[in-house]
């Protein structure tokens, strides 16, 4: 062997993963060669140099802090969620995007209960059957909803008859009535008395299911999940009824569930998914409703508009418009420095009185403040944790092709789509991205 | 031995947070020195590598295949640093806008910068080794079942990787020598 060849097993001889034969050859070279010998002290060097510094930093333990974190970092999420923006028509839009998630948790929210059948000694009192009786039995449904802080989030007023429901929030006048097997919702303004038919089929549809309709589902589906661990907390006083109250903790949610320890009937629920916490309260079953509520005619004195809303399809060309309106209009045709949804929502007022300024027809206006609604569905729909999509248009310009300012991985694709400063959109592997 | 990042990542999505700490004991000085080679600065580091762990906790439902979560966590850990770097950068602009200083202080550097900076440098395929070898306190046969690659390659690797270290260290002294 020459010294190359040598030099080749220098490393296998310092971790000792050669044969007897081969390391005595090795130890035999390196008595008669200089070069090698030098090498060989010059690597070991390295390699000391290499354990000190993984020594030394192994000293740092970032266990608990890590651990820590998570917990804080889902606090800090909540707030930041009760903070969402005034707009009327996004903050209508974002609840409902949100619900999805909302539905996904559902399975848990009854394995709760059917925990309570299986485990706890409240059961001779308390069955399984006797808690969803009433929910699948019920025709009406009223409850208030709070997403974010309890104090500060605003309470949305859910009246729910059959596949029917009339919405109310607090901080705003408009009422929306929304029909789940049409897919169509009736949104009224009662100080303007305007009355508008939104297209919600597909995405908004399926996430607005009605709660009985979801916890029926879920009924069925938390038949396969008997394992979920479940949390008893005790008795407690809610809204001067006395309740029992059961926590599961799942991967991104965590659920409390209060039931009336008398009626067996849930009446209070909170919901922390992913970033947001979801409060249902004040639930009541089978209250008798005024069923003109519910109904999808603008009532007298109301004006229906003739325009066409459409939220059915959300798509990347829709959240294009969103990114070349706020660099042509609101940043002199910059991109901003960051892009996260409150970004979107504390501007969505300043975008809205830019469309409004602009020197096109009103059915032009209507039609882009609508793709502005939905390209904010769009970014809403995408992974909230930031791990799929990336935002990297800080300083560059509207027009610069070169600059790639955003990508995301579609779900289901192996490539990512890559927005590039003139909005141009390629297909990306991942191991392409830019750097 | 303990169980596979498999099995801990499948652990965290059947509703086990706790266990996401073995992952954080498997990779914590793995990320350190990834991120000290690439920001320059112990305390930084540590931050960014906790803000990667998080985030990778709330994207682990996300992870297609949880054998691949170390490379994947990297990958975290990279547009981790990226952002802090965009981030240090506007803060020392508007900090020299601002006073008008000539250069903002410099940062506490890790204690061995130079050498975490060179791994940093290292290109993808060798960088890995290095890290799980001298900081994931992984075994050259270890390395081999975990990136699956015959252990012949993972020595070859090792050997290349070091010299490249020592090339990029010898420099970094010269240009040290032209400085002062």
């Amino acid at each position: 062997m020459n010294c190359a060849e040598y030099k080749e097993l220098l490393v296998a001889y310092i971790e000792g993963l050669l044969d007897e034969t081969e390391k005595r050859s090795v130890a035999q070279h390196l008595r008669d060669c200089a070069v090698c010998r030098a090498e060989l002290k010059e690597t070991s060097n390295l390699c000391s140099r290499l354990v000190n510094n993984g020594k030394n930093l192994a000293q740092t333990n970032l266990e608990d802090v890590v651990l820590e974190r998570i917990i804080r970092e889902q606090n800090v999420r909540l707030k930041t969620a009760s903070k969402i923006g005034a707009s009327l028509k996004i903050r209508r839009i974002i609840m409902k995007s949100r619900i999805t998630r909302f539905a996904a948790a559902a399975a848990i929210i009854v394995a709760t209960v059917f925990g309570l059948h299986l485990f706890n000694p409240f059961r001779a009192t308390l069955t399984f059957a006797d808690v969803i009786e009433p929910i699948l039995k019920a025709r009406t449904v009223v409850l208030d909803f709070v997403v974010g802080s309890e104090e500060t989030g605003p309470v949305m007023h859910d009246i729910v008859v059959g596949s029917r429901i009339r919405r109310t929030i607090s901080n705003m006048d408009t009422i929306m009535v929304i029909d789940l097997d049409k897919g169509k919702m009736l949104t009224l303004d009662p100080p303007s008395k305007g009355a508008a038919y939104v297209d919600i089929q597909g995405p908004l549809r399926e996430g607005t299911r009605n709660l009985i309709e979801f916890v029926r589902n879920a009924v069925i589906r938390v038949k396969d999940r008997p394992d979920i661990p479940v949390q008893e907390l005790g008795q407690r006083e809610i809204d001067g009824r006395k309740a029992i109250g059961f926590l599961v903790r799942g991967h991104n949610e965590q659920i409390t569930i209060w039931a009336d320890s008398r009626k067996a009937t849930p009446i209070r629920i909170e919901m922390l998914l992913g970033q947001t916490l979801y409060i249902i309260k004040n639930i009541k079953f089978d209250v008798p409703v005024d069923e003109t509520l519910v109904s999808m005619e603008p009532p007298a004195g109301y004006t229906l508009s003739d325009k066409q809303f459409d939220m059915t399809q959300f798509t990347e060309q829709d959240f294009i418009t969103v990114l070349r309106l706020w660099a042509e209009h609101l940043l002199g045709g910059s991109f901003p420095q960051s892009l996260t949804v409150g970004d979107l929502m504390s501007l969505t007022p300043q975008m809205g009185e830019k469309i409004g300024q602009l020197n096109i027809s009103d059915e032009e206006k209507t039609q882009l403040g609508m793709a502005m609604g939905r390209g904010f569905v769009f970014f809403q729909q995408l992974d909230p944790t930031g791990v799929t999509w990336h935002y990297a248009g800080s300083g560059v310009k509207l027009g610069e092709a070169d600059k790639a300012i955003f990508w995301y991985q579609p779900k289901g694709s192996q490539t990512y789509r890559v927005i590039y400063g003139d909005l141009s959109v390629k297909d990306v592997a991942p191991g392409d991205l830019p750097k | 031995m303990p169980e596979t990042d498999q099995y801990y990542v499948e652990r965290c999505l059947d509703g086990h947070p706790d266990d996401f700490r073995y992952l954080v004991r498997s990779y914590q000085s793995v990320l350190l020195a990834h991120l000290a080679g690439k920001l320059g600065n112990k305390d930084k580091a540590e931050e960014a590598a906790q803000e990667s762990f998080v985030r990778a906790y709330f994207g682990l439902d996300r992870v297609k295949k949880p054998e691949s979560f170390f490379s994947w966590l990297l990958g975290i850990a990279d547009r981790v640093a990226k952002e802090h770097h965009r981030r240090e950068q506007l803060r020392r602009q508007r900090e020299a806008i601002r006073s008008f200083s000539e250069e903002a202080p410099s940062p506490e550097l890790s204690q061995d910068y130079a050498l975490e900076s060179a791994i940093g440098d290292l290109p993808e395929a060798y960088r890995q080794v290095i890290l799980l070898r001298y900081y994931g306190g992984h075994s050259c046969n270890q390395i081999a079942a975990k990136l699956d690659m015959p252990l012949g390659t993972v020595t070859k690797t090792l050997s290349r990787a070091y010299a490249m270290l020592r090339e990029s260290l010898q420099q970094h002294e010269r240009s040290e020598v032209y400085e002062v």
